[in-house]
C-alpha cells in the first residue's frame, strides 16, 4: 500500500508516456524505422552519439577515479564538506553549464582571450568547444561528480593495506594495483561508465545551449524533428525508441558485467 | 636468516614521531616480539624492516646482506597484517598462491603447494572459501600460509592477534609459536600485549618513544626490567618512590624496607619495584618488613585474589591463593629490586 502512490506516479508519467511513444512509432506497421534508417543524418546522428557516449564517460571516469581515490583517503570530516563540493554541479540547470562554458571557452570567452597572447587562435579553440569531443568536455563537469559518487563507497571501503600485503608478496606497485585494487573496484566503474554512458547518449539541454543543432547527435536530430512544422511524429517516436534502446543496452551491459563478477572468482 | 637494525633512525615529517638510535639483532629462527605503549614506533620499526618506509639513516642487514634501499617487493619478507589484509576476491587458496603467481611458478605448482600451506595450517577443507565467509582466526591463519608458502627470509607479524577474541587469541599464539618453529623462520612479532609477548617470544624489546629501552628474555625482562616504565608496563608491579638510607635499606612513603646490599648510596632516589605475587601475607620473620593496614580493595579472580592494602597514605597491591582475612604483609629483601627513577 506504501508503494502505491509511487506505483501511481510510474504508471502515470512514465509508462504511459512511453506506451504512446512506442505505439506513435509502429502506427504505421512500422515503417517510421524504415524512414529513420534510410535518412542519412540519423547515421551521422549515431556516430556522434556513440563518440559522445564513449569519450565523455571515458574522461569523466579517469578523473572522478582520481579524485574519489585522493578523497577516500581523507578524514570523514574533510571528505563529507569536500564531497559537498563536488555534488554542487549535480544541482546546476544544463543550460547553465552550458553558458557558463561558452562565457569561459567560447569565442570571446575569458579562457579563450587570455589564451590570445599565447598564440592561441580564437576561432580555433573554441571550434573545438562545439564538437563532439568538445560536447564530452563540457558533458564531464556534471558526469565526474555522478562517477565519484558512485566510486568513492567502493574506495572507502577498501582496505589499501592490502596492496602493502601484495607488495610485501613480490608484486611491484602497478602489479598490485593491477591484481588487487583494479579487480575490486572494477565493477563499480564498469557500472558507472555505463550510467554516465547512458546520461551522455540521452542529454540534450546542454548540447542545444551550447552547439544549437551544429553536431550531429541524436538528441538534437529528434529535438529538430519535433520542433519542425509539420514534423513527421512517427519517426520521431521511432527515433525515440531507437534511444531509449540504446541507453537501456548502455545500462543493462553495465548491470550484466556486475552480475557476472559477483559470481566469478579471481582467475589463477 | 638474521636480521640486523644498525643505528636506524626514521622520522615522520613534521612531527616527532618515529624511531631513534635503535640497534636490534634478531638471530636464525629466533622469535622477538616488540612491544610498547601506542605510538611508542613499533609499528613503524616493522614497516622499516620490510621496506615500506625508508630510514633516514643507519642500516637494516638480512643475513648481513644490506636491503636498506631495496623495495619492499625484493626483500622476500612473509608479513602477516593487523587486520590480514586478504584479498577479498581470490578465494583461500587463491590468496596462499598469489606470491607464488607473482614469481611465475607453473599453475599446478603453486595450487599443491598453496593446498600443503593451507594443511599446515590447518584449514584442509577451506581452500575454496573467500575470506569473508571464514572466521577471525581462519583469516589469520590464511594470512599466516600466504607469508610463509614463498619461503620467506623473515617472518613479519603486525599485530595479528589484536583483532581477534580473547578465546582465540591463546590459541592462535600456541599456533603461531608451532609454525614458527616448524618452519625455523626468524620473527619480529610486534604486540601491544605484554601477556602476548613474554609467552610467545624468545625475546622481548621494549619501546619507548621511538627507542628501544630494554632487549631480554621474558623472564629476564619481568624480574629484571631496566627502567622503571619497563617494570610498569611489563606486568603487575607495585612501584613506589624511595630513597636509600643504608646499604640495604631504603625508605618508601610507608616506611622503610629491608634490601640487599647494592651499588646505591645513601641518599640516592629510587625507585622502589615488588612484583603483586611477591607480596607475603601476614607476619614472617627472617628480615622481612612487615606492614599493616587494611583492605580497601579485594578481587577474587577464582585461582587467586588481587588486594590492595592501604598502609598509611599508600598502597600496596599483592596477589595470593590465601582466602582468610588480610591486615598485615611482609616483604622479604630478595623480591626488592631498586631502579633509576
Amino acid at each position: 500500500m506504501l508503494a502505491a502512490p509511487g506505483a501511481l506516479v510510474m504508471l502515470a508519467f512514465f509508462v504511459v508516456p512511453l506506451g504512446v511513444v512506442v505505439a506513435e512509432a509502429f502506427t504505421d506497421g512500422g515503417a517510421a524505422f524504415g524512414r529513420v534508417f534510410a535518412d542519412v543524418t540519423f547515421w551521422r546522428g549515431l556516430w556522434g552519439t556513440l563518440v559522445l557516449g564513449a569519450t565523455a564517460p571515458a574522461f569523466s571516469l579517469a578523473v572522478g577515479f582520481a579524485v574519489a581515490w585522493h578523497l577516500s583517503g581523507l578524514p570523514e570530516n574533510l571528505r563529507t564538506s569536500l564531497l559537498f563540493w563536488i555534488s554542487l554541479p549535480l544541482t546546476f540547470s544544463g543550460l547553465i553549464v552550458a553558458y557558463g562554458f561558452i562565457l569561459a571557452f567560447g569565442r570571446a570567452g575569458f579562457v579563450t582571450l587570455s589564451l590570445v597572447p599565447l598564440g592561441s587562435d580564437p576561432a580555433t579553440f573554441s571550434g573545438f568547444l562545439y564538437s563532439p569531443i568538445g560536447l564530452a568536455f563540457a558533458y564531464s563537469y556534471y558526469l565526474i561528480p555522478r562517477v565519484v559518487l558512485i566510486l568513492l563507497p567502493v574506495l572507502v571501503n577498501f582496505d589499501r593495506a592490502q596492496i602493502a600485503a601484495a607488495e610485501s608478496l613480490g608484486a611491484g606497485r602497478l602489479r598490485a594495483l593491477f591484481d588487487v585494487l583494479v579487480p575490486q573496484v572494477m565493477p563499480s566503474a564498469v557500472a558507472a561508465y555505463c550510467l554516465v554512458a547512458a546520461v551522455a547518449i540521452g542529454a540534450y539541454g546542454t548540447a542545444l545551449a551550447l552547439v544549437g543543432t551544429q553536431v550531429s547527435i541524436l538528441p538534437l536530430i529528434l529535438y529538430s524533428r519535433i520542433s519542425d512544422t509539420g514534423a513527421d511524429f512517427p519517426s520521431a517516436a521511432a527515433l525515440s525508441v531507437v534511444l531509449l534502446a540504446l541507453c537501456t543496452l548502455v545500462l543493462a551491459a553495465g548491470e550484466f558485467y556486475a552480475s557476472r563478477r559477483e559470481h566469478r572468482g579471481s582467475v589463477l | 636468516m638474521s636480521i640486523r637494525l644498525s643505528s636506524v633512525n626514521f622520522r615522520y615529517p613534521s612531527t616527532e614521531f618515529g624511531v631513534f638510535d635503535v640497534d636490534l639483532d634478531i638471530r636464525d629462527g629466533e622469535l622477538v616480539a616488540v612491544i610498547g605503549a601506542s605510538g611508542s614506533g613499533k609499528t613503524t620499526l616493522l614497516k622499516l624492516i620490510a621496506g615500506f618506509e625508508s630510514p633516514d639513516s643507519g642500516r637494516i642487514l638480512l643475513d648481513d646482506a644490506d636491503v636498506t634501499d631495496l623495495p619492499v617487493r625484493d626483500r622476500r619478507l612473509g608479513v602477516v597484517f593487523q587486520a590480514y589484509a586478504l584479498f577479498p576476491h581470490m578465494t583461500a587458496w587463491q590468496n596462499v598462491a598469489y606470491p607464488l603467481k607473482i614469481r611465475k611458478v607453473a599453475p599446478e605448482e603453486r595450487y599443491r603447494r598453496a593446498m600443503e600451506a593451507l594443511f599446515r595450517v590447518g584449514l584442509k577443507g577451506f581452500e575454496e572459501r573467500r575470506p569473508q565467509t571464514l572466521s577471525g582466526g581462519q583469516q589469520q591463519r590464511v594470512a599466516l600460509a600466504r607469508a610463509l608458502v614463498f619461503q620467506p627470509k623473515a617472518l613479519l607479524l603486525d599485530e595479528p592477534l589484536s583483532a581477534l577474541d580473547a578465546s582465540l587469541r591463546g590459541e592462535m599464539r600456541d599456533e603461531i609459536r608451532r609454525l614458527q618453529r616448524e618452519f625455523n623462520i626468524s620473527t619480529v612479532h610486534i604486540t601491544h600485549d605484554q601477556e602476548e609477548a613474554l609467552s610467545m617470544a624468545d625475546r622481548v624489546a621494549v619501546m619507548e618513544r621511538g627507542r628501544l629501552v630494554q632487549v631480554a628474555s621474558p623472564r629476564e625482562l619481568y624480574d629484571a626490567p631496566a627502567t622503571r616504565s619497563v617494570a610498569g608496563f611489563v606486568g603487575e608491579a607495585n612501584l613506589w618512590d624511595g630513597t636509600v638510607t643504608a646499604a640495604d635499606a631504603v625508605e618508601v612513603p610507608f616506611g622503610v624496607l629491608h634490601v640487599r646490599p647494592g651499588n646505591h648510596a645513601a641518599g640516592q632516589r629510587v625507585a622502589v619495584l615488588v612484583r603483586p605475587e611477591n607480596i607475603a601475607v601476614g607476619r614472617l620473620d627472617g628480615g622481612a618488613a612487615v606492614f599493616e593496614g587494611s583492605l580497601v580493595r579485594d578481587r577474587f579472580l577464582g585461582a587467586m585474589r588481587r588486594y590492595d592494602l592501604a598502609v598509611g597514605d599508600a598502597v600496596i597491591r599483592g596477589q595470593t591463593g590465601f582466602r582468610g582475612a588480610i591486615d598485615a604483609v611482609s616483604i622479604r629483601p630478595e623480591h626488592i629490586l631498586l631502579l633509576p627513577q
